[in-house]
């Protein structure tokens, strides 16, 4: 499992923050005393530092600098100050990433995921498999029992979420949200048809009713 | 000076001397002087009087021109009685004097002017990164929200966020330098940034986006060519036309510049209110009858781009829609903008 260290001053996004990591699977450090933090860096040893500039006791920039100076940790500054000039000053101090409050939950926990995945220098996992049904994320394909079907862009990413959810309902409205992220710009009627087309694929391949439709909810793989 | 002018200011003590001169003549007449003497004198008279005039003149005319150069060398005009010669006469003096009594108030004035708004601009970017902390906290709270709520409660807060952004925004226009870093950038990263910024607003305006050519490279601020972008994109949702709107953003190289093109098919704006968009306030009759206009994204826009050295244009036509094509400035305008801007590293 890997370790995240947060380093926030306010308590609510602290706590909201420590919950929502530890449901994406991470394990999770608070900082809540800041006045030895390179101590308690490397008692814990983190695989990853959330790290926030207005800090009580030091700045945030002086204290990622000085962790700079003796370890390659991934840093990710997480800041309210969002000018060009602060954020050159971090990426300048060596910090991985920079992200400016208030942010999105899931841009977040994208580019915690990227930084975490670069210093691992593992790739992320090419093929989703849900019930024999497997996905090719790099070839683009799907396929089942040997025969397999190439998909589109927009029907490779709603398949790709419906499988990373498989079980739980997903709405319209997340796998829009889901495809904006991914500059796929698309409206409603558009996710219609791309649905139909993926459930007509799937059918090909023999698996007709993969995709089911939760009337007011969303869809069900 | 002219010569006319001086004349005119000069006409009291030229009668004065003539009326003088004339009953001097009619005096050494009446005491039997011959009037050949008199001729005479008189023609040395206005002999002297000529040229001290013209001395005079000449002298005016000099002093008036070095004080007219100084006044326009100075940057700062308010400071020219602090600049300005010493003065000659005792007249002068005083009058030097009472002027810069008057320029040392006004000098002051303005710097206590200058010192509060420094201070509220710092005190509007602490506020606005103060506020940003409790947004951030309320939008992390909000998952636990059911899906329905969550979505509205969202907006909202994607709505605070705009008008916090535009506040920061409109502190920083007023001293640009300490923010702006031209760099190299992806015109296409610009675009998929400005759009993922707004995309709850998007959404659920059930907004049709559409991408044209946008791989090109810009010379700019990336943060506010973001900021202005946001503020068009905003603009199109609110201004949409219900009926399947839309929104086009495509780029075309001409010259050595790069051309932005955002379009929408929204209601569009009158002409006749059209060259006025850019003013600060100025909502339009659109803005009236759908609420919530500020009239403040499209001044700003208007700012930045100058800043940016962006060619910033707008053309609308009613229920068809409403364009707006930023030009970017080429490599090397952009190069020497970077040059007068104080960049901080």
């Amino acid at each position: 499992m890997q370790k995240i260290m947060i380093i926030e001053d306010d308590p609510l996004i602290r706590e909201e923050l420590s919950l929502l990591l530890e449901n994406e699977g991470y394990g999770v450090v608070s900082v809540t005393d800041f006045t030895d933090i390179p101590e308690q860096i490397r008692d814990c040893a983190p695989d990853l530092l959330l790290l926030d500039l207005g800090l009580p006791e030091q700045d945030g920039l002086t204290l990622c600098a000085g962790i700079r100076k003796s370890s390659a940790l991934p840093i990710i500054i997480v800041t309210s100050r969002d000018s060009s000039a602060d954020e050159f000053h971090g990426l300048s101090l060596g910090c991985d990433d920079y992200i400016t409050k208030p942010y999105d939950v899931p841009i977040l926990l994208a580019r915690i995921k990227a930084v975490l995945r670069r210093s691992a220098g593992v790739p992320d996992a090419d093929v989703l498999a849900v019930n024999g049904l497997q996905v090719s994320l790099t070839r683009g394909t799907v396929s089942l029992n040997g025969r397999s079907e190439e998909l589109t862009r927009n029907e490779l990413k709603i398949l790709a979420h419906l499988m990373t959810h498989a079980g739980e309902i997903v709405s319209r409205a997340d796998l829009i949200d889901v495809l904006w992220e991914n500059q796929i710009y698309i409206d409603d009627n558009t996710l219609s048809v791309n649905i139909t087309r993926l459930r007509t694929k799937l059918k090909d391949l023999g698996m007709p009713d993969c995709i089911r439709t939760r009337r007011g909810m969303g869809y069900q793989l | 000076m002219t010569i006319r002018e001086f004349l005119s200011d000069r006409l009291g003590k030229i009668t004065g001397q003539l009326c003088c001169t004339v009953s001097a003549a009619l005096f050494l007449l009446a005491t039997g002087t011959s009037s050949g003497v008199i001729v005479l004198l008189l023609l040395f008279l206005l002999l002297i009087s000529i040229t001290t005039q013209a001395a005079e003149y000449l002298k005016c005319r000099r002093r008036l021109s070095e004080l007219d150069v100084l006044m326009q060398g100075l940057d700062q005009k308010y400071l020219f009685s602090e600049c300005a010669p010493p003065p000659r006469t005792v007249y002068e003096q005083k009058l030097f004097d009472l002027m810069r009594c008057s320029g040392r108030a006004m000098i002051g004035a303005v710097s206590d002017a200058q010192a509060s708004m420094q201070e509220y601009r710092e005190y509007i970017e602490s506020w606005v990164h103060e506020i940003k902390t409790p947004l951030t906290a309320a939008k992390l709270t909000c998952r636990h929200l059911e899906p329905d709520s969550r979505r509205k409660f969202s907006a909202e807060l994607a709505q605070i966020e705009a008008h916090v952004e535009r506040a920061l925004y409109y502190a920083r226009v007023k001293s640009p330098e300490q923010d702006c870093i031209i760099r190299q950038t992806d015109l296409a990263d610009i675009v998929s940034q400005a759009v993922g910024n707004h995309r709850t607003l998007l959404i659920q305006s059930q907004m049709k986006i559409e991408t044209g050519d946008l791989d090109f490279t810009v010379y700019t601020d990336r943060k506010w060519a973001v900021f202005m972008l946001g503020q068009l994109l905003q603009n199109a949702s609110r201004y949409r036309n219900n009926d399947s709107p839309s929104i086009l953003l495509t780029a075309t190289r001409c010259g050595r510049q790069v051309r932005l093109t955002v379009s929408d098919n929204g209601i569009g704006i009158p002409a006749h209110e059209l060259p006025r968009v850019f003013d600060r306030g100025f909502t339009g009759s659109n803005g009236r009858t759908r609420g919530g206009s500020t009239g403040i994204g499209l001044y700003l826009c208007r700012k930045l781009a100058a800043l940016l050295e962006i060619d910033l244009q707008i053309s609308s036509e009613e229920q068809k829609g409403t364009a707006v094509t930023l030009t970017f400035p080429a490599r090397q305008a952009a190069e020497t903008l970077q040059d007068c801007k104080t960049n901080p590293y």
